[in-house]
């Protein structure tokens, strides 16, 4: 029993935890789809700003470096140098231009490229600035930008013209990428900057050198053409890209620019870990609901099956004191009107056994109250009181309906002990069926023995009458068998078990004929009572009399106790 | 001579120009029948080229050079120089003097002639002699837009190209030349042998041009423009 309201709220809460989980796991699984996605998207910008700015801030100091350059071969004297031979007074003036424009790298080229001086420790071939002088004969402004390698260093170039006023050579300035280079790009942006040299070996980085041992490693792997890719180094998830160094000449090595995936999700895992916990807490808040609204629902159902229970039992006074406006509420009422309405009933039915023989009020809730009748045999008593007009003149009525039901309700008894049915009272008659409407063998017999016992009963009542000082009473018993017919008769709306026929008029004038005085007896039975009953009493036949309606004279018998 | 296609007007001018010629140069090879080579000059896009210079050097014999004894003059006037290109022949002479109120300081670096005239206003002391041929490229090493050129030949017969892209080289003796033209845009001298008794006596030659890669001159930003 108790498993009931334990199942619904069971129910109720999966229902509940499935719905919220649901919708949480799904928010949750949304949410970090869409910081991944945004994540990637941001860092792929930054990479995209980085990149730019690494073009420009190298342009910016090349062009810088090229004006401050330009300006010191503006000197005659310089210029001179450049138109000369003098290679080794040249040498010494590039040094000169490197300190005063602030560049790391200084080369003097004549004009079909080939290298006359540089700040460089050991000789510098021509070919190192071979592809710069090409790209600068045919650019219109004379210049061209590139990255070269020296002494294992990286360095940005400029290629620039030395007039006279015609070029009469050219001019390289540079400035060296080193990690302290890289380390300003990445205060601008916060992107790590790796760059390495054609062969794949790191010229200069931001990294720490864990990380950048295993970006070189993973450096083959990876392409050119994507905006960005996925690679872990030492342990975190990190988006790299990577760009050929070239500034529009031939390539002089890869940059490589990173952005850890892990550091920039950190805000969208701790929003994540927010969004959890407010799941789980909505989970919980959806159990406590659940199980309260279970309560709330199964409570007021287990009272009614309680209240059920007691109505079984006959116990009508349980009224469900429930205010809910709900559903719930309305079983609530109808229960109680039903209650009602089995109260109603149960008084109705009571009074039916009080005014009806059980038997009849049985058959009646049975079979229902229908008009409708059988032929079959019956055995009727009529019972009379005798002298009860001169009775009631005596008494008061209140005593004398006292003293009345006294008397049927000893007769009753007697007659109801031996299976007899009221059928009604007529004053201070008494009318019963015998084998109606419950059949019996033995109707005659027991309708004579019930006769006997009446004698018997109201001897005894007169004993009790005499100790009361009143007068004793006298009965006259009338008992036929005949075949009548037995049903409900009446109207529609009132109805009497009860029998009809001549059977009932002889037994009604049997029970007249114990007035006569000659006979000496209260008992008159009729032959076809006699012959039913089987002849194990004391008879007396009587002769026949004529019974009006009744063309055959009816033979009588006197039964003495 | 005779299949000459020159302009009526310029046939009957033809007899005054050579007895002016003849006057001057009595000697050498002033009685032998001359005649005149009409050089068209065009860029890529077919459009005339303008201060060029074209030139013939005599293949049969070695030329006879007369150096004139007036100098070329080459003047600085508004902070450039004027004409941009002047020829002269070897061991011509220029004097560039500064019609402006401010000074300049004239140079050349190129291998032909390097020389420099350290601030200065107004004449020159000395004429430049150019004793090689060669080009040789003017600057001032206070205004970098200033540039000029002094094409220095070895032979007298050469013209400068007009508007119209044409150089006409008159006076000439029979014989094969090395026509060779120059401009100072020009990518790589054009040469080309040109026989002027038998082939035709215009020459069209088609130069290819580079962006002028000389320093520009910037707007003025103000005042201070001193003339
Ligand atoms: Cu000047």
């Amino acid at each position: 029993m108790k498993f009931l309201p334990q199942s619904f709220g069971a129910k109720l809460l999966a229902l509940f935890m499935s719905a919220v989980g649901l919708t949480q796991f799904a928010t949750w699984a949304f949410i970090r789809e869409f910081n991944g996605t945004q994540a990637r998207e941001l860092i792929n910008d930054e990479l995209d700003r980085t990149t730019r700015n690494f073009a420009r801030v190298t342009a910016d100091r090349n062009t810088l470096l090229a004006a401050a350059a330009a300006t010191a071969a503006r000197d005659y004297a310089v210029k001179s140098l450049f138109a000369g031979d003098d290679d080794a007074t040249l040498a010494t003036a590039l040094k000169s231009i490197r300190i005063s424009s602030t560049a790391d790298l200084v080369a003097a080229l004549a004009l079909d490229g080939k290298v006359r001086a540089a700040t460089l420790p050991g000789p510098v071939p021509d070919a190192a600035f071979a592809d710069l002088v090409r790209r600068a004969h045919a650019s219109p402004d004379a210049s061209a930008k590139g990255y070269g390698l020296f002494g294992g260093e990286l360095h940005a170039l400029v290629l620039a013209p030395v007039h006279a006023p015609d070029i009469i050579a050219w001019m390289v300035v540079g400035f060296r990428i080193d990690d302290a280079f890289a380390r300003r790009l990445k205060e601008q942006t916060g992107i790590d900057l790796t760059f390495f040299d054609p062969a794949g070996r790191p010229l200069a980085t931001t990294l720490a050198p864990a990380v950048a041992r295993d970006l070189t490693a993973l450096l083959p792997s990876l392409h050119e053409a994507a905006s960005s890719e996925e690679a872990v180094l030492a342990g975190t998830t990190a988006l790299v890209r990577i760009r050929p160094l070239a500034a529009g000449g031939a390539r002089s090595g890869t940059l490589a620019l990173q952005y850890s995936l892990d550091e920039k999700l950190v805000p969208a895992e701790i929003a994540q870990s927010r969004q959890l916990l407010v799941a789980v807490g909505g989970m919980i808040a959806a159990i406590f609901l659940s199980l309260a609204f279970a309560r709330g629902v199964t409570r007021p159902i287990v009272e009614l099956v309680g209240h059920t229970r007691r109505i079984t039992r006959g116990d009508y006074s349980i009224r469900n004191r429930s205010y809910r406006t709900d559903e719930l509420g309305r079983l609530s009422e109808a229960f109680d009107q039903m209650s009602l309405g089995l109260a109603e009933r149960d008084r109705v039915r009571d009074l039916l056994d009080k005014n009806v023989s059980p038997e009849v009020a049985a058959q009646l809730l049975r079979d229902g109250a229908t008009l409708g009748g059988e032929e079959r045999e019956v055995t009727i008593l009529f019972a009379d009181l005798r002298g009860f007009t001169t009775l009631s003149e005596n008494l008061p009525p209140r005593e004398l309906l006292t003293l009345l039901n006294r008397y049927l309700d000893r007769m009753s008894a007697e007659i109801e002990a031996h299976g007899g049915v009221i059928d009604k009272f007529i004053g201070d008659a008494i009318m019963a069926l015998f084998g109606a409407p419950v059949p019996q063998g033995d109707a005659a017999r027991r309708a004579v023995a019930a006769a006997l016992a009446m004698e018997r009963a109201l001897a005894k009542l007169n004993t009790e009458l005499a100790a009361e000082g009143r007068p004793p009473l006298a009965i006259g018993v009338g008992v036929n068998t005949a075949r009548v017919v037995a049903g409900n008769i009446g109207s529609q709306r009132r109805l009497n078990y009860s029998v009809i026929g001549d059977g009932v008029n002889v037994a009604s004038r049997l029970q007249s004929l114990t007035r006569t005085a000659e006979y000496r007896t209260n008992v008159i039975v009729s032959a076809a009572t006699l012959r039913a009953a089987q002849p194990t009493f004391n008879t007396r036949p009587l002769g026949t009399v004529a019974v009006k309606g009744r063309a055959e004279p009816v033979e009588i018998f006197a039964i003495d106790a | 001579m005779n299949s000459n296609p020159l302009p009526a007007a310029r046939r009957r001018l033809l007899p005054s120009f050579l007895f002016l010629c003849l006057l001057g140069h009595l000697g050498g090879a002033a009685l032998l029948p001359a005649s005149v080579v009409r050089v068209e000059i065009k860029d890529g896009k077919g459009q005339p080229v303008a201060d060029a210079v074209a030139s013939l050097v005599p293949l049969d014999r070695a030329p006879v050079i007369d150096v004139p004894a007036e100098p070329a003059v080459i003047v600085q006037d508004n902070e450039e120089f004027s004409p941009t290109v002047t020829v002269v022949v070897v061991g011509g002479k220029v004097v560039i003097p500064n019609r402006d109120k401010v000074q300049h300081h004239v140079y050349s670096l190129s291998p032909a002639k390097r020389f420099d005239i350290p601030l200065y206003k107004g004449e020159m002391k000395d004429p430049v002699v150019f004793d090689r041929p060669g080009i040789v490229a003017l600057g001032c090493n206070i205004h970098d837009w200033m540039a000029a050129y002094v094409v220095v030949l070895a032979t007298p017969h050469f013209a400068k190209s007009e508007a119209a892209g044409t150089a006409q080289i008159a006076n000439l003796p029979p014989g094969r030349y090395r026509l060779e033209v120059w401009h100072q845009r020009i990518t790589a001298p054009v040469v080309r042998e040109v026989n002027v008794s038998s082939d035709p006596a215009t020459q069209v030659i088609a130069v290819t041009l580079r962006e002028l890669r000389q320093i520009r001159r910037a707007p003025e930003t103000g005042g201070g423009a001193y003339r």
